[in-house]
């Protein structure tokens, strides 16, 4: 018998009728419709052929696997490779048409697409390369949203300008949310953003003074609060701060929950962007505007911008709720920041909204805030409770 | 901060916001001539086509010319954001400076005039140009990429999709055999160079790409080490390249023929910019941190240096076929 091409296509009408052979499934499906709407294939397929459809499922099921590959929070190239790996698998699974036996040429193309991008991915981070730049994984075609395309020397700009207006611990932030947000968005982590976020102080800082411990990682120690000191920021929790598109937020999400775990991720994504997930604290509504027009104000690539001050400046807020109002008073200490009087005399009163009391809690939320790490779907609007905090 | 020498000069630009130069000699020994001063680092230099007069774009927005002989600098150009490039143009029915920004603005100076003759809009932030009459190709953020002709004055020829898929860093336009401008060189952060001609006869098969700047060359289970290309320069005898890398190595290639001529050794300092001397003898090399991993790395300790190398030799391309 002749096997059936539409059988093959996945849209056989005559389903069990049919006289033509149906291999795989011979006897088993009885009258399947055209189109299972069960499939993710077809969808991409039938909906346009713009790589952007394809890229942003593909890089939401890649970074699902990778999150759960860094559970043991393990920096080393290995534990990429084999998160990557398993992405790779993963995404194919996820892709695959359950249906068709053998895919078709459209499938294939894509199947090679992701491949091509997974690879690149892994390139990318394993190499060192910079980090800011736009990406599209053919040539000829538009690119990827969600990265922003920053120059070294844009990025050095930034630093001698800081550096002339004492405000170093300002471009440190800025630097994190630039790393955060590149990060998340294809998992990164590790390598490159340790080394591009952590704050290994240059040797002419002001006042650097004891402030050298710094870590990336939120579980070890935030740097004690020295008065002036720009010890505080860099402990900004990692931002999955609104970039561009907001089809992004949602792939940062699951890297994001897992890159800092528990509490300050909590607290962080909370503040992450209040326009973009509706949060809006009452406090911080206000602030960002006003830090705005702080050391931000210099040219920067667009997605720096506002959120990164409310990272700033959420960030000393989640620390810790003790040294709440004195990180953020260091932190924003420096007397050039004209934001930093009303910011401090306001962080201490919005103290309370910055954590629910365990009572306000529902069950969900807070076992989502006890488990390691966030499932999706069930991330918590609210601020973690005050006792959850790690510090 | 990219040297430029024509008359064996040295004009170096630096993010100690000065400009020196240098008299080069043909032993080999520099002279420092003379310095200028910007409000800002200077991002780009360039010589007017008679050697008289230097160009000099800056982070404090502005260009200056500055006149060797009088050793005097004045402001010529103005813009909204720092301006990353500056180019020298001589056409024959004017001559102007063309200035690119991060103010995504392409602006054409009459030196003695305080507005542009010339304003273009830009999609995005200009990262790298290059000039050879009459075409002109600028690269901005967000892999754009625009090729001018600039005969009567200037105007957009062609948007080209870029050949690679990174952040663009660097691009050199070379010529072709009756020293007429017929294509570019477009370096990325991804270590990779692409070649691209205008106009080709077979664009499938002309147009390519390279890897470059890589660690670890053929062993692919190891992940290698990708650096960016900082600058292109095209040898203006040979036809042949040299790119500079964030490794710290420069390489010479020769496009018609596809191969690499030299890899240099490591330098311990990423190089900065390259560029060759008129008659392509000398080939002039800048040492100094590129910030390619953020601020961490940056030791103001360490000198920067500039090298010359003699460059008559090793840039002759190979056999042809």
């Amino acid at each position: 018998m002749t096997i059936c091409q539409f059988f093959l296509q996945g849209r056989c009408r005559f389903g069990n009728r049919c006289w033509n052979e149906h291999p795989g499934s011979g006897g088993a499906v009885g009258g399947r419709q055209p189109q299972p709407s069960g499939s993710n294939r077809r969808g991409w397929n039938t909906t346009s052929q713009r790589y952007s459809n394809v890229i942003q499922p593909s890089s939401f099921s890649k970074s699902t696997p990778w999150g759960g590959s860094r559970d043991q929070e393990k920096p080393s190239f290995g534990s990429f490779d084999s998160g990557a790996s398993t992405s790779r698998n993963r995404g194919f699974a996820l892709s695959q048409n359950p249906f068709a036996s053998p895919s078709s040429d459209e499938d294939k193309d894509e199947k090679k697409l992701l491949e091509g991008i997974v690879k690149d991915m892994e390139v990318w981070e394993s190499s060192g390369q910079w980090m800011f730049s736009v990406y599209s994984p053919v040539k000829k075609k538009s690119n990827i949203s969600g990265f922003t395309d920053i120059s070294p020397e844009e990025l050095r700009l930034e630093y001698h300008n800081f550096l002339t207006s004492n405000n170093l611990q300002s471009y440190l932030s800025e630097v994190k949310d630039g790393v955060n947000q590149a990060a998340p968005t294809f998992g990164f982590g590790s390598r490159q953003a340790v080394t591009f976020g952590s704050p290994g102080f240059p040797v002419n800082n002001s006042s650097s003074g004891s402030a050298q411990n710094f870590s990336f990682k939120p579980s070890s120690g935030f740097a004690t609060a020295t008065s002036g000191s720009a010890s505080v920021s860099q402990n900004t929790p990692a931002f999955g701060a609104a970039p561009s598109a907001s089809s992004a937020i949602t792939t940062s999400t699951p890297a994001f929950g897992f890159r800092k775990p528990e509490i300050t991720s909590a607290a962080s994504f909370s503040f992450k962007s209040p326009a973009a997930s509706g949060f809006g604290l009452p406090g911080f509504s206000g602030f960002p505007a006003s830090m705005a027009a702080g050391p931000v104000g210099v040219p920067v690539a667009p997605a720096f911008g506002s959120s990164s001050s409310v990272a700033g400046f959420g960030g000393a807020g989640s620390r810790s709720h003790t040294a709440f109002s004195k990180s953020s008073g260091d932190a924003f200490g420096i007397s050039s920041m004209s934001a930093s009087l009303p910011v401090s005399s306001g962080s201490t009163t919005t103290d309370n909204v910055l954590f629910t009391p365990k009572d306000q809690l529902t069950a969900e939320e807070l076992e989502q805030f006890q488990s390691k790490k966030f499932t999706l779907g069930r991330i918590p609007l609210k601020p973690p409770p005050v006792e959850l905090l790690n510090i | 901060s990219p040297p430029t020498l024509p008359g064996n000069f040295l004009i170096a630009g630096s993010w100690a916001n000065d400009v020196r130069c240098w008299e080069v000699q043909d032993s080999g020994q520099t002279i420092p001539k003379a310095q200028q001063m910007h409000t800002g680092p200077v991002l780009d230099v360039c010589w007017s086509d008679d050697g008289s007069k230097v160009f000099t774009a800056s982070c404090d927005k502005t260009a200056k010319m500055w006149d060797l002989n009088s050793n005097q600098a004045i402001q010529i150009a103005q813009h909204d954001a720092p301006v990353k490039t500056i180019h020298w143009i001589k056409a024959p029915n004017y001559s102007c400076v063309m200035t690119g920004s991060w103010d995504k603005t392409l602006k054409f100076w009459d030196t003695r005039s305080s507005n542009p003759m010339m304003v273009l809009q830009l999609p995005e932030r200009c990262y790298c140009a290059d000039v050879i009459y009459p075409m002109a190709v600028v690269a901005t953020a967000e892999r754009g990429l625009i090729v001018y002709q600039l005969e009567s004055q200037p105007s957009e020829f062609r948007r080209i999709e870029s050949p690679l898929k990174h952040q663009h860093r660097c691009v050199a336009i070379f010529k072709d055999k009756q020293n007429k401008p017929t294509g570019f060189a477009l370096g990325s952060i991804e270590g990779r160079v692409a070649i691209h001609y205008i106009n080709p006869p077979n664009p499938a098969k002309d147009n390519f790409t390279f890897k470059c700047h890589r660690s670890n060359g053929t062993n692919t289970s190891a992940p290698q080490d990708i650096y960016a290309v900082n600058g292109i320069a095209f040898h203006p005898v040979h036809g042949t390249l040299a790119t500079v890398g964030s490794d710290g190595r420069f390489s010479f290639w020769d496009k018609d023929a596809r191969t690499k001529l030299k890899t240099s050794e490591q330098l311990d300092q990423p190089i900065a910019a390259c560029c060759f001397n008129h008659n392509g003898n000398i080939f002039a090399y800048a040492s100094s941190y590129d910030w390619s991993k953020g601020h961490e790395f940056y030791n103001p300790q360490k000198k920067n240096y500039i090298f010359l190398r003699n460059a008559a030799e090793e840039l002759k391309p190979r056999n042809k076929k």
